[in-house]
């Protein structure tokens, strides 16, 4: 039996951006299911999956179209909290596959639906999955069939995992789905929205303090939408600010629908990199960044932890709010070392584990995915001090550490204050010191 | 509407039953999906899944690999992956992917088998359509039909158990209490001596399967395991449910002493048939006047039932059944509680299945 399979920073980097080794690439291997690997097999598991998801349109309900194989994870949300009486089921049987007659079914299963609420919905989501995928069911036209039965807008999500690693994968296209209800309508210049998470940013962000300096009165996420209502008005906005790269689509469509312009921000634990961003984003949208205040107190937050806890080792999950090889790399300049680096290499964190190399080459790459996981053993050497991520907490079982994968968005200076607080509150608790 | 869920959410499917018969044998276990499906197998219904280690994979199949049907580059996969992880033999669990592009499990297997130097694969059929059970009960099979070729010498005291997973018995240590049970009952005489085959017993104990003495069919998925190994071997089978929950017989024995002697009392008892038959058996102990149905969503075996008991299609035929048959007691999973009324005058007594509700009967 072989080991678990790493590769050092510096290996990585010799072999290039094209020769990424085969046991660091999910599409090389069989996908090693632990609980380390849950988020990435099924997000909808815990966290955001297309069903959720498309729950995010206030006063929506869904029906989900499929076999009972592909509903199984709601049972767990289905009880009594905010998704009760929100998600409903249509059950293909193989005889429906076959023939397709399940299709004729969907416009009386939505009227059925529609009828049970005391106050008829926002919207029907209906979610289909790879089996209509590879059926090649046209369901925006079953949509509209629907629609003309029951007078609301009845919207199509294609959770089609068969799809993850294409143009469009699920979590992307379901953004574009939940915005698609938005209409023209008369832009304020006072007015941004903030696409990308399905719950919102933590409330002492300061980027909500930015744009009000700035004269933004309106700033809308979808989460914070309490109603229908809300939520249309999200079209009156100047620009949108994008802080996940899978809401670009729907973005890049809302620009071409609605003429709002979008302006990307990558979320980062860098506190240099955050400054620059700002400072971009002023320049972008007219309007002067001041943050030396959020600055200094984040960069204080870092250094409180390292005089406390000194230049401590990491190992760090991809599991959590980030990107593992971007907290990586701040975690390093901040001082810190960084002993393991759990995540899924592509061409976006590519730039990152070259910056990596350079300040820490010996850092070891794994791959959650690969098949050699299953052999992983935690030894006194990989061992590190503390531990960031849901799917490193799984590898060190007894390190202290934080998932940092909340419901709660955290972002910019805010989120590096949070972030340390949160690592020394963990540290403490396991008894830490200098 | 026939197959629309309003209240209920969808049971565990038949891929979820194959894999908890695998779970604790060691083998590699290839689910052959996009990743979804192995998702909610693992996060959801193989509660031992957070505790023991597994050599579970996906076999992440993609838009291309469902189009060209690139099978070979899956066994490739499978075989690397046997050579990487140590494993001694691999299983193919289908889902609805493999199902609609008439994936060849048998030339799979075949393939798999070849590249890995002759170590043995095996494949279930299941498409995620049906439920848990079905997938068990030719998980069972599989097993059999590849391991247990040879007559071993009858030893006796040893009782193989079949239909006994987590998604039957809602708890993690089953495998341990119906051991304890069928020693109680003299079914046994060392609860060593007992293998709860999918719960406990190893891959060993598969291939010595025809040394048992006798088999117990916990489980209508167990059924089909135990016909096949009368016929082959001649070991004789009995359906027992071995043990209810102390709480649930605690709940039934306070509800007849409280339902007093007006009149009969009607009972309606929903469940895996052969669990729910042993709750009409413990509440006919002491020959009250009751009259009790058992209804399920799962395999219905007539054999094992009585005329008056329903096989449900659906949440409408359950709907019917609770308006039009005035039942004073309703024992069932808790998902089931909705069903009744606010003002419902039946009373309520849960008995957990993990297969409906995900929920263990010690997470209670």
């Amino acid at each position: 039996m072989s080991k678990a399979v790493f590769y050092t920073a510096e290996d990585v980097v010799k072999r290039g951006k094209e020769n990424i080794p085969s046991e660091l690439l999910s599409s090389k291997n069989l996908v090693y299911s632990s609980p380390a690997t849950l988020a990435y097999n099924s997000p909808g598991a815990q966290g955001f999956g297309v069903k959720r998801a498309g729950l995010a349109l206030p006063g929506s309900v869904m029906l989900l179209v499929a076999p009972c194989c592909c509903g199984r994870n709601t049972a767990a949300m289905s009880g009594d909290g905010e998704y009760a009486d929100r998600m409903y089921y249509l059950l293909q049987d193989e005889t429906d596959i076959v023939t397709g007659r399940h299709l004729y079914k969907i416009v009386d299963a939505v009227k059925e639906v529609c009828a049970l609420q005391e106050k008829m919905p926002s919207a029907v989501m209906i979610c289909i999955t790879c089996v209509d995928a590879l059926l090649g069911t046209d369901m925006e036209r079953i949509c509209r069939k629907c629609e003309e039965a029951v007078n609301i807008p009845v919207v199509p999500c294609y959770m089609y995992a068969l799809t993850r690693e294409g143009r469009l994968p699920p979590m992307v296209s379901v953004r574009k789905s939940i915005y698609s209800l938005l209409k023209p309508a008369k832009r304020r210049g006072d007015a941004v929205n903030i696409l990308g998470y399905f719950s919102p940013l933590q409330s002492d962000c300061e980027l909500y303090s930015i744009l009000q300096k700035a004269g933004v009165k309106n700033i809308r996420e979808i989460a914070r939408c309490t109603d229908f209502a809300q939520y249309e008005k999200m079209a009156e906005a100047n620009f949108n600010l994008v802080l996940h790269p899978e809401a670009r689509y729907a973005a890049a469509d809302l620009e071409k629908r609605l003429g709002i312009p979008y302006i990307e921000l990558t979320r980062s634990y860098d506190i240099e990199k955050i400054r620059k961003q700002y400072f971009l984003l002023g320049q972008a949208a007219g309007f002067s960044v001041d943050d030396t205040k959020e600055y200094e107190e984040a960069a204080e937050a870092v250094t409180i932890f390292r005089n406390e806890y000194g230049m401590i080792s990491f190992s760090v999950g991809e599991w959590l709010n980030g990107d593992p090889f971007e907290i990586a790399l701040s975690l390093l300049r901040y001082g810190f070392a960084v002993k393991e680096i759990f995540g899924t290499l592509g061409e976006g964190n590519f730039v990152y584990v070259k910056k990596i190399a350079a300040l820490s080459p010996e850092t070891k790459i794994y791959s959650n995915l690969s098949p050699s996981m299953l052999m992983y053993e935690e030894t006194k050497e990989n061992t590190p001090h503390a531990v960031l991520g849901k799917d490193a907490m799984f590898y060190h079982k007894t390190t202290p550490g934080i998932p940092w994968n909340g419901e709660e968005q955290f972002f910019g200076y805010a989120g590096v204050k949070k972030l340390f607080l949160s690592l020394a509150e963990a540290m403490k608790k396991g008894g830490n010191k200098k | 509407m026939k197959k629309l869920l309003t209240l209920l959410s969808p049971f565990a499917p038949d891929h979820s039953g194959a894999v908890s018969v695998f779970f604790e044998l060691g083998g590699l276990i290839v689910i052959c999906d996009a990743g979804g499906c192995t998702g909610n197998i693992c996060g959801f219904d193989e509660p031992r899944w957070f505790e023991n280690k597994c050599a579970l994979f996906s076999a992440a199949l993609r838009d291309m690999d469902a189009i060209l049907g690139q099978d070979e580059r899956l066994a490739g996969k499978v075989a690397q992956a046997l050579e990487e992880t140590g494993t001694s033999f691999a299983v193919l669990v289908g889902t609805p992917v493999p199902a609609i592009i008439a994936t060849d499990f048998g030339a799979l297997k075949r393939m798999v088998k070849k590249r890995s130097n002759g170590k043995n694969c095996l494949a279930v059929e299941s498409k995620g359509t049906a439920f848990y059970d079905a997938g068990a009960s030719r998980a069972y099979l599989e097993l059999l039909k590849t391991f247990a070729k040879e007559k071993r010498e009858v030893q006796k005291g040893k009782i193989g158990v079949w239909g006994a997973t987590p998604l039957d018995f809602s708890r993690n240590d089953a495998g341990k209490l119906i051991a304890e049970a069928l020693v109680s009952l003299g079914i046994g005489e060392k609860k060593e001596d007992i293998f709860c085959y999918g719960m406990g017993a190893d891959l060993d104990a598969i291939q010595n399967a025809s040394c048992c003495e006798k088999n117990i069919v916990a489980a209508p998925d167990g059924l089909e395991a135990a016909e096949y190994l009368l016929e082959k071997f001649g070991t004789p089978y009995e359906v027992l449910y071995p043990f209810l929950p102390s709480k649930l017989k605690k709940e039934l024995e306070e509800w007849k002493k409280s339902s007093g002697k007006e009149g009969k009392k009607k009972v309606l008892v929903i469940h895996q048939q052969f669990a729910a038959n042993a709750v009409r058996n413990e509440l006919e102990k002491e020959g009250k006047d009751i009259e009790i149905k058992v209804g399920t969503f799962f395999q219905y075996l007539p054999e094992y039932g009585r005329k008056e008991d329903i096989s449900f299609a659906g949440e409408d035929d359950l709907l019917s059944e609770l308006e039009n048959g005035s039942y004073d007691l309703l024992v069932a999973d808790g998902k089931f509680r909705k069903f009744l009324k606010r003002d419902s005058k039946t009373k309520f007594i849960p008995f957990t299945h993990f297969a409906v509700s995900g929920t263990l009967e010690e997470s209670i």
